[in-house]
């Protein structure tokens, strides 16, 4: 590695730990007066130490927003690529795509076209997707002979027939209840502060520019 | 809790991290003889899937779902985007690219940047396949289940942000006999991916993925953090539980509690070593 291709890596790794880490710094000092209590003016300074991160949250944002043209130009090249490809479903695309935006233009903004295709088209994807559950749930029970998927199934079965209306499966809700409110929201709350502990060490490595991306 | 307070606490718990991580890295890579990593069984189908996509020329097809930079999940994408140039290192022998999919725009330049700098000298990236919509699609898990199709590929590492919608792509992938592993930071998603998925990581496993596919010294540095971040957890969860449930007893049955404890605590500690 020659000495421009060194610099080419270590300035964008520089320039993320810069900004990282003045990101850090005033997201976690900022906006707090009482912080700054020692000082002369404490509410001047803890605006002035959350500044930069809210002007680079907001410099984010303007770049986020552009990346939807990113995402048409995206979807216009692969589907291009692929009919190039003989794969003839992406000329039903492209053709859709023309269609709506021509429609969109032609009427000033209407959207029924695409309201009219996609809200049904979804609609019966959730019916499906419903389907797929309950598959899903009964591939788990074949797939995990064991404690585990047993008691997956068995689960899944007392809250699914206590939801139904019918009086002879009354027993059944206060079951319903207790296992939703106790085993699974336990459950959810372990998972989701297990996310929650992860993302504070993967956030940091990104913000010290430590990530692998930073250095080309 | 005032915000002061909160703050405070925000603050020491970052500078603890970041002492965490950087004495973890330096520990490690003082150590001569490395310390195994924590079992996770689904990391280990894939080196198979890898070989087979090598050998039949077919491409992985690895999925961020919603996880998008600038959101809620900018975590959770970076973290798949690390996964990913891993796997896309382990199979960039083969004649064909992984495809990556996304359903956020904000994702795209991720994507193509893992594929640019895991491709060989010479080597063609494919482009990022983005499906609209956001969070939760069905536009973007019906486009997916036809690109199963289109492209055949060997596998699909589904880690990033899905809702119940990855049921479609799991059922589909299934019957096209097709390998799957996934993971979702939310939690309708990880149900879907635990009941139809061949390999399944639970929630924060996936922010260790990195450390457990390469050989990454600073990644299995960051795992063991989050390991020590999860049993300093317990620990005061636990201590927390007892001492707030022993102030209602008298002093007898305390030191009857404590003893139990304890003994669960040797036992756990004896198992631990038995497994390792």
């Amino acid at each position: 590695m020659n000495r421009r291709q060194r610099l080419g890596v270590a300035l964008p790794a520089f320039i993320a730990f810069a900004v990282g880490l003045l990101t850090l710094f005033s997201l976690l000092m900022g906006g707090n007066p009482e912080l700054y209590g020692f000082m002369e003016q404490p509410a001047v300074t803890a605006e002035l130490v959350a500044l930069p991160a809210a002007a680079l949250v907001r410099l984010t944002a303007l770049a986020i927003a552009f990346t939807v043209l990113i995402g048409l130009a995206n979807l216009l090249y692969v589907h291009l690529e692929r009919l190039a490809r003989r794969r003839f479903y992406s000329l039903i695309l492209l053709l859709s795509f023309a269609a709506t935006m021509g429609w969109y233009m032609v009427s000033r903004g209407d959207t029924a076209l695409l309201e009219a295709v996609q809200v049904p088209i979804e609609s019966s994807l959730a019916a499906l997707l419903f389907l797929s559950l309950m598959r899903g749930g009964a591939t788990a029970l074949k797939r995990r002979r064991d404690g585990w998927g047993f008691l997956f199934a068995a689960v899944m079965l007392t809250v699914l027939l206590a939801t139904l209306p019918l009086a002879e499966l009354a027993p059944l809700r206060p079951w319903r209840e207790w296992l939703m409110t106790v085993p699974v929201s336990a459950g959810a709350r372990a998972m989701l502060i297990g996310i929650a502990l992860a993302t504070v060490t993967a956030g940091l490595r990104a913000l010290l520019g430590q990530d692998r991306s930073y250095r080309g | 809790m005032a915000d002061t307070t909160l703050q405070v606490h925000s603050i020491l718990l970052t500078a603890m991290t970041i002492a965490l991580v950087y004495s973890v890295r330096f520990f490690r890579a003082r150590r001569q003889r490395r310390r195994p990593q924590r079992r996770i069984t689904s990391f280990e189908s894939l080196p198979i899937w890898i070989g087979q996509a090598v050998e039949s020329n077919r491409p992985l097809h690895l999925s961020l779902g919603g996880a998008a930079i600038g959101e809620s999940s900018a975590v959770t994408a970076l973290a798949s985007a690390e996964f990913f140039y891993h796997l896309s290192l382990a199979v960039r022998s083969a004649d064909v690219m992984p495809i990556i999919s996304t359903s956020s725009t904000a994702s795209i330049p991720l994507g193509q940047d893992t594929l640019r700098r895991a491709r060989q000298s010479g080597q063609q990236a494919a482009p990022v396949h983005w499906h609209p919509q956001g969070e939760r699609s069905l536009a973007y898990a019906a486009a997916v289940t036809s690109l199963l199709e289109a492209e055949d590929p060997a596998a699909h590492v589904l880690a990033g942000s899905f809702g119940s919608e990855l049921a479609l792509i799991l059922e589909n992938a299934h019957d096209r006999q097709q390998a799957t592993l996934a993971v979702s930071d939310q939690l309708e998603g990880q149900a879907a991916a635990y009941a139809l998925a061949d390999e399944v990581l639970i929630g924060e496993e996936l922010f260790a993925a990195a450390g457990y596919v390469a050989q990454d010294a600073a990644a299995q540095a960051d795992a063991a953090v989050m390991d020590v971040w999860r049993i300093l957890l317990i620990l005061g969860l636990s201590l927390a539980l007892l001492i707030n449930g022993t102030q209602q007893l008298s002093i007898t049955a305390r030191a009857l509690v404590l003893l139990a404890v304890l003994a669960g605590f040797i036992i756990g500690f004896l198992v631990y070593l038995r497994r390792r």
